[in-house]
């Protein structure tokens, strides 16, 4: 079984470099949602996307209950972000870029 | 990349932030880790789609902070590191998600099973690989 980060070092330089409390949130290549878990509790919203279909449907199952308001998931690529202008105060790449 | 650069851009409020977080090729160490310490066992290979796309995320940044797009904040590097009970779950891993990107020569795994069986019972297999985090803020 492969184990990915057990010491939470990817977790504490993410808190390092952003202060999510009450910001509104876009993940670029959320994936499973592996690092949104580690972030999405402390943001007022999260929007998670991914082109990967499959990807995303274990990410909405992996949804904590105390998140399923203010996390969300959809199918896109930031080729073209389908939200209006000037939404979000912190947009991550995760490794994606 | 550039033009999702703008894209996320456009998104962001005045002021707000972009953080790019991603692994950094440099021919990832593969090292044994018990309770005893942490040993060197060898070096992956980077395979030149992997460089290609390095090279090209840098380069889309660097073309979206000279369009004053945004500006460096912060960056650091760390270390991400994945683990396996024994050599072979990093064989099997590697060639289902890293086919393409990393190498694992053959020398290489020979080298990681025998440190591995050498080591301490507790012995795990773990690859080291290099991040880098930044922090860019929107002009």
């Amino acid at each position: 079984m492969t184990q990915k980060d057990p010491e939470g070092f990817e977790r504490k330089a993410l808190h390092k470099f952003a202060d999510f409390a009450n910001q509104r949130v876009l993940e670029i290549g959320c994936g499973e949602g592996r690092l949104t878990w580690k972030y999405a509790a402390a943001s007022n919203l999260t929007v998670g996307f991914d082109p990967d279909h499959d990807a995303l449907r274990v990410a909405r199952a992996d949804s904590p209950y105390t998140m399923q308001k203010n996390v969300h998931f959809a199918e896109a690529s930031a080729s073209h972000i389908p939200f209006v202008n000037e939404t979000f105060d912190i947009a991550i790449l995760a490794w994606s870029l | 990349m550039v033009h999702a650069l703008d894209e996320i851009r456009r998104t962001l409020k005045p002021n707000g932030v972009l953080i790019d977080l991603r692994p950094v090729e440099e021919n990832w160490p593969v090292e044994i880790v018990s309770s005893m310490g942490w040993q060197a066992a060898g070096r992956l290979t980077d395979l030149p789609i992997a460089v290609a796309d390095d090279e090209a995320a840098f380069n889309a940044m660097r073309e979206a902070e000279s369009k004053g797009w945004y500006f460096k904040e912060k960056e650091k590097e760390f270390a991400f590191f994945y683990y396996w009970d024994t050599p072979s779950e990093m064989k099997e891993f590697m060639d289902e998600e890293w086919e393409g990107f990393e190498k694992l020569e053959e020398s290489v795994f020979s080298a990681v099973k025998s440190a591995w069986t050498l080591a301490n019972a507790d012995a795990r297999v773990r690859v080291r690989v290099k991040m880098l985090i930044t922090r860019w803020r929107k002009t």
